[in-house]
């Protein structure tokens, strides 16, 4: 059965001619200040301001403490910036919404549930029938390579396995754009490649919008359309590149891709220089 | 068949048991003390209170007051745990007057109580309740606390409201601990159950203690000691049942993950 999103602005746009690579997401000079004491102030985002086009995989890149994760969470409405503004299709981000699907590096998974029921938690609460929502949760599940699991608790699940699960249990209700917070960043090599091409494959079907953050510059550049480079004390944006690489990427063909090479190089070298150039804290 | 350590595992229990009777009786023997019986005269005196009517009825009033008392604050602790352990402000409120009643006996408090409210049931089962909410509470109230903060968001991102997050994934989340909290509930209730019949003597399992001890039936004073601690075990083993019922998602067993990416 194939799965309509029942998102009331679809007559809306089905009105309005649409535009190719038209804005989904708008961060319009956000600032974020965290309160470190009673008298010190950190600037964790200063003036960020950036758009995110319909359908394109966007990768946050930078060092910890950059506020790259902090960005992603103003972004997904779980945390209000102190000054500016995100948009979500013209509409100010005051809160989390189904239209935003969060995929966190913790995993975050309903440790009392099993691995369909976390996966159908999100259909269930948006009002899809049970039987449908059983029957939609085990595709995916399926797709994510879990056919077989889904009787497991969290807890008898490796790594990789949880965070296939908390992917599929996202991927549940439908959101317009994924937000993945270091999806990987927890997972041992070999697992996180195969993660990496799973998700991929996955995106390259449906090419939802992906604002994906990441300190690994292959795995942003082995993902991305688009990588925004990211400086850190304050968090500024450094440097956004477009990465043009055909599609569908396979990684045996990309590695040796000279092209490949030569943006990893780049951004490392790039990164390199903002760290001698930097301050000397 | 069982392994060797299955089986010692199994009956180390009764062991510990007939061990403690050993010692008791051989140290009653050696003190020839008219206070105290040895542990067979005790067990003799079991059946004579298990069979007379009066003191049945006793003992399950005093059942009925605890599960009250139990239940009543089982209720309103875990509610109120959660909610200081999800809001500041909550917690704010709550902890500096809970730690002012937390080092106060709550048999102490009995005497103030009896003159409001009398020697009834109700005087009793509200010091059970006292006795109960407390750990209760705070076990709550620890468990909301250590729920993830990401789950909570993806809950949101779900569109669950604040009050479903609260019902739905911090009461799910924080489980073990509330049961752990309801655990260490149920013996101080056992134990304040006791002690609220030794101060407002009327009925009860306390009752026929304090009796017997009145008028030197220092037998039937044992064999009340060692009913009240196999009701202990007895409740403790049926509420871990249930426990693990519960929350067996969370049990160590599971704690083997599978190896695949």
């Amino acid at each position: 059965m194939k799965v309509v999103p029942s998102r009331s602005n679809e007559w809306v746009r089905s009105v309005t001619p649409p535009k190719p690579a038209s804005a989904i997401i708008e961060i319009d000079r956000v600032s974020q200040v965290f309160q470190t004491s009673a008298r010190k102030h950190h600037l964790a985002l200063s003036e960020i301001s950036l758009t995110i086009e319909e359908g394109a995989f966007v990768s946050i890149l930078g060092p910890s403490g950059c506020g790259k994760s902090t960005l992603l969470y103003i972004v997904g409405g779980f945390v209000s910036p102190t000054s500016g503004a995100a948009r979500i299709k013209g509409q100010a981000i005051t809160r989390p919404g189904p239209d935003r699907g969060p995929v966190f590096q913790e995993f975050a998974l309903f440790p009392w549930k099993t691995v369909l029921g976390n996966v159908m938690y999100g259909p269930l609460q948006q009002g899809v029938r049970a039987s449908e929502a059983d029957a939609q949760s085990r595709a995916l599940i399926e797709m994510v390579g879990l056919k077989g699991y889904e009787n497991f608790y969290p807890k008898e699940l490796s790594g990789g396995m949880k965070q296939r699960v908390a992917l599929a249990r996202t991927l549940a209700y439908h959101p317009e754009v994924l937000l993945m917070d270091e999806p990987f960043g927890a997972l041992d090599a070999h697992t996180r490649t195969r993660l990496q091409n799973d998700l991929l494959n996955i995106w390259e079907r449906d090419r939802k919008t992906v604002l994906f953050v990441t300190h690994s510059v292959d795995e942003a550049v082995f993902l991305s359309d688009k990588v925004v480079m990211m400086s850190k004390s304050p968090g500024r944006i450094r440097q956004v590149i477009d990465i043009d690489l055909p599609r569908p990427r396979r990684r045996n063909e990309l590695l040796l891709d000279p092209r490949y090479q030569k943006y990893v190089v780049d951004i490392e070298r790039m990164f390199d220089e903002s760290d001698k150039a930097g301050s000397p804290s | 068949m069982m392994s060797p350590a299955t089986l010692t595992r199994r009956i180390a229990p009764a062991l510990a048991c007939v061990g403690l009777l050993m010692v008791w009786q051989v140290a009653s023997l050696a003190l020839k003390n008219d206070s105290f019986p040895t542990a067979i005269e005790a067990i003799r005196a079991i059946p004579d209170i298990l069979g007379d009517k009066e003191s049945l009825i006793n003992i399950l009033a005093s059942l009925r007051r605890m599960a009250i008392g139990f239940g009543v604050a089982v209720l309103f602790s875990i509610p109120l745990g959660l909610l200081m352990g999800r809001s500041r402000a909550v917690a704010a409120f709550f902890n500096p007057l809970l730690m002012i009643i937390y080092p106060v006996p709550k048999a102490a408090l009995m005497p103030i109580i009896m003159l409001w409210l009398g020697v009834g049931d109700v005087t009793k089962t509200l010091v059970i309740f006292l006795g109960v909410s407390l750990p209760v509470i705070y076990h709550s109230f620890e468990g909301a606390k250590a729920v993830e903060e990401k789950m909570l968001w993806s809950g949101a991102a779900m569109g669950l409201s604040p009050l479903q997050r609260l019902v739905r994934i911090v009461l799910p989340a924080a489980l073990p601990e509330i049961l752990t909290g309801c655990r260490t509930g149920l013996v101080l209730a056992l134990i304040t159950m006791i002690t609220s019949e030794m101060i407002a003597r009327q009925s009860g399992a306390g009752n026929i203690l304090f009796n017997a001890l009145d008028m030197g039936q220092y037998d039937t004073v044992f064999a009340m000691i060692i009913i009240v601690g196999a009701m202990g075990i007895c409740l403790d083993a049926l509420f871990d049942q249930v426990r693990a019922r519960l929350v067996r998602w969370s049990e160590p067993q599971f704690d083997m993950p599978l190896s695949f990416s």
